[in-house]
């Protein structure tokens, strides 16, 4: 961590607000997640944690405050914000995998029309996508005739094959059944295992202990500790964090 | 302003119209004197109108200087002094009639299915016609001309085509199949009232607009000068009554009230109580054709 | 029944006009409504303030009305031209404004998360709608884009009363009033003519529907 001293952080987040009407979601949030860290965010259903995650490429507008990603300020809609976006990885709690295109073509859609890679070679990066994440003979099917797991998977080779600086990942174990679970966190821990700087709203504490190197819990829209998992899963700081970690590990 | 001069042109040739409309049902309301005591030969259509003490008459209603509606509900103008000439002969005072708008297109329905006694209402006659209704008459003999802008140089419809010249004229029309002997189909614009032409020739999408001419006389009354006439009918177009197809009797005595009008000066009070304020010239009344 | 067949050649010229103002009028408003209903989607707020204000005039304005502006409002203002382009104009400037809705309302029933996703990719705007959100939402616009289409035919008799003529309606007036023949059998071979464009035009939307409905 050293090293983020003088390198720009993946993410800058300075006096962040976001309103939704009346509704104070995010309150001052500051923040920095350096190259190749990997971030868990916690918190209670409704905490911001959502809303946190698509500010960073700008899917939500703030109200005032900074956001840099790699060191450049998020740009106005437009072109530049798409380029962007192409830059920052995200994952959806719902897969959100176009529904009208097989798992290939979800995953070389990007490529070709954003980054105007030739068609061959976008299939043969995707094609290695796929085989990572271990889908490779669903190629030719619809994100409809795929289980949530397979679905999820797809949608983590998708963001990939833009060879993004930084992931975003939102609850993406939430709608999944059970015994699903597991394979997408196996291929995110690879993932944070080969250097990814990623921000992961979970709730699977599991993954938090194991691939994370920093855990940040929010309640009402704020920052309320911000440490190692150790120290969070051991000696929570905060009232409202016991509270949270006393619901959670109940289950 | 451009706007504001539609507007206001829009808005003083609906005045016109209306004034013109007013200016001749006050005069023409002077109506011809009512034959009481005249008496038809039993089943004769003209004994069963006096019997009812009505009769339904089909005329234009938006037709200047022949058949215009007023904003008193009633239409006035040449035709509408001659249906009432008729209706006098009868024994009919202008308050026993009923007056049916007539469009073009349904003058031989209305007829056949009765729901008019008789038709004045710029009735061309011709063959085709004469196929399916019977027709009093000529009681006006009126021609298609050419309306252009004052200042054209087009001088009958010969000079059309060689200026390139688009003409415009009504949807079905007899004046616009007429029309395509003289000029190219595609330049050939049509609405589907007369109005919208006088529309189109101010502001130059079309250089002339062709009908019969005493139509024509009614818009350039409109235009307060801006158009006008070119004055060399190149069709002649009898007005008749239409009458039911084979009412030999009834035919025969339109005609010997039309003969009656003309000696008696009705006929040309007629025309210069309607028509004649903008065609003072009083016409003559043509050779009546055979009744059959 | 002697007049469809003594009058065909005019029949047949009528019907040719209808389809040439119908093909170009349908090409014209599905290509416009499509572009506002982008506008009326798009983040950019001007946009979307254009295109309401599109639908709102030209779908509450009578025909007849947006009609007469193309046909004799253009010339005022000095825009000379044929009538054939201002009815097609007006034509199309109306029935776009019912495409675009019938366009939003498909979009609309995309769920959020395509769009979304699509922009989280990079793809800007133009191109998630483009292909992601529009191929999707063909499958719910295809019905009542095919009743607009349909509606619009019809309407195209109107577009013949302003200086367009020869159109299969103009047909049937030509027949009645200048060659007085009888009503009823000449509408008859108008109603005809109608129903040989919107018939076919019918059954291609339900093939079309079916299609697009597979595919997924
Ligand atoms: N699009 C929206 N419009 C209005 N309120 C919203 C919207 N999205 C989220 N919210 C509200 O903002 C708050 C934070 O939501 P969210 O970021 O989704 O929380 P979390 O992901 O932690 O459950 C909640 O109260 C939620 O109801
Ligand atoms: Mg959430």
């Amino acid at each position: 961590m050293t090293a983020s001293n003088t390198a720009p952080p993946m993410i800058r987040m300075e006096s962040v607000d976001k309103f939704f009407g009346p509704l104070h979601v995010l309150k001052d949030i500051t923040l920095q997640v350096p190259k190749g860290q990997v971030v868990v965010v916690l918190g209670p259903s409704g905490s911001g944690k959502s809303t946190l995650c698509r500010t960073i490429n700008r899917l939500e507008p703030i109200d005032t405050g900074l956001i840099e990603v790699d060191g450049r300020p998020l740009p106005a809609e437009g072109k530049e914000l798409a380029n962007l976006r192409a830059e920052v990885g995200m994952v959806f709690q719902s897969f959100n995998l176009f529904a009208h295109k097989t798992i290939l073509e979800n995953v070389t859609l990007a490529p070709v029309k954003v980054r105007k890679l030739p068609v061959a070679e976008a299939r043969k990066t995707a094609m290695e996508l796929l085989e990572r994440v271990g889908i490779t003979n669903q190629a030719d099917k619809y994100p409809a005739q795929l289980s949530g797991g397979q679905q999820q998977r797809a949608a983590i080779a998708r963001a990939l094959a833009m060879r993004p600086k930084v992931m975003l990942f939102d609850e993406p174990t939430s709608a999944l059944d059970p015994e699903m679970v597991q394979e997408v966190l196996d291929v995110m821990t690879t993932l944070a295992g080969e250097g990814m700087t990623m921000l992961v709203v979970t709730h699977e504490m599991g993954f938090a202990r194991k691939a994370a190197n920093r855990v940040i819990f929010m309640s009402d829209g704020e920052v309320v500790e911000d440490s190692t998992p150790d120290e969070f899963f051991t000696a929570p700081k905060s009232g409202r964090a016991k509270d949270f970690l006393g619901k959670i590990l109940t289950h | 302003m451009r706007l504001r001069a539609l507007t206001a042109g829009a808005v003083t040739a609906v005045l016109a119209l209306s004034m013109a409309a007013c200016g001749s049902s006050d005069s023409g309301s002077a109506n011809p004197s009512v034959d009481a005591g005249a008496q038809f030969e039993a089943g004769t259509t003209m004994a069963k109108l006096k019997t009812a003490g009505k009769i339904k008459i089909g005329t234009k209603f938006d037709q200047p200087l022949f058949g215009l509606k007023g904003l008193d509900g009633k239409p006035a103008g040449f035709d509408v002094e001659v249906a009432k000439l008729v209706a006098a002969k009868l024994g009919l005072s202008a308050d026993k009639i009923e007056w049916v708008e007539s469009q073009s297109k349904f003058r031989e329905e209305y007829i056949e299915q009765g729901k008019v006694d008789l038709v004045v209402a710029t009735y061309t006659i011709n063959d085709k016609r004469k196929e399916r209704v019977s027709f009093a008459g000529p009681y006006y003999q009126a021609g298609q001309d050419l309306m252009v802008k004052k200042d054209s140089t087009v001088d009958g419809p010969e000079a059309l085509k060689a200026a390139n010249a688009k003409v415009c004229s009504v949807t079905g029309s007899t004046p616009a199949e007429k029309i395509k002997e003289y000029v190219d189909p595609s330049n050939i614009v049509l609405f589907d009232v007369y109005s919208k032409c006088a529309d189109a020739l101010r502001t130059g999408q079309v250089q002339a607009v062709t009908t019969d001419n005493v139509i024509l006389l009614g818009l350039i009354d409109a235009s307060k000068g801006e158009f006008k006439l070119v004055g060399k009918p190149f069709t002649t177009e009898p007005y008749g009554i239409g009458i039911k197809k084979g009412d030999t009797k009834f035919c025969q005595f339109i005609d010997d009230t039309l003969k009656a009008a003309d000696s008696n000066g009705d006929y040309a009070k007629a025309w210069k109580d309607t028509a004649g304020k903008v065609a003072p010239e009083a016409p003559k009344l043509p050779e009546l054709s055979a009744c059959s | 029944m002697n007049v469809i067949f003594d009058n065909f050649s005019l029949y047949r010229d009528g019907f040719l006009q209808t389809l040439k103002i119908c093909a170009f009028a349908a090409i014209g408003s599905l290509v416009l409504g499509t572009l506002i209903a982008g506008f009326r989607v798009s983040p950019v707020p001007p946009l979307r303030w254009v295109g309401t204000s599109w639908v709102n005039v030209f779908r509450n304005c009578p025909l007849t009305v947006v009609l007469f502006f193309c046909a004799f409002g253009l010339p005022e203002i000095g825009v000379n031209g044929a009538y054939f382009w201002f009815g097609v104009t007006g034509l199309v400037l109306y029935t776009s404004a019912f495409v675009c809705e019938a366009v939003r309302s498909g979009i609309n029933s995309v769920p959020a998360g395509q769009a979304e996703a699509a922009r989280a990719v990079g793809l800007t705007f133009t191109q998630s709608l483009s292909t992601v959100v529009l191929p999707q939402a063909l499958r719910t616009v295809v019905p009542p884009l095919g009743s607009v289409i349909i509606a619009m035919i019809k309407n195209s008799a109107i577009v013949g009363a302003f200086g367009v003529g020869g159109d299969l309606f103009a047909v049937g007036d030509t027949l009645t009033s200048s060659r007085g023949e009888a009503v009823l059998p000449v509408l008859i071979g108008v109603v005809l003519g109608y129903l040989v464009i919107t018939i076919p035009g019918g059954l291609a939307l339900g093939w079309l529907e079916r299609k697009v409905a597979i595919a997924r």
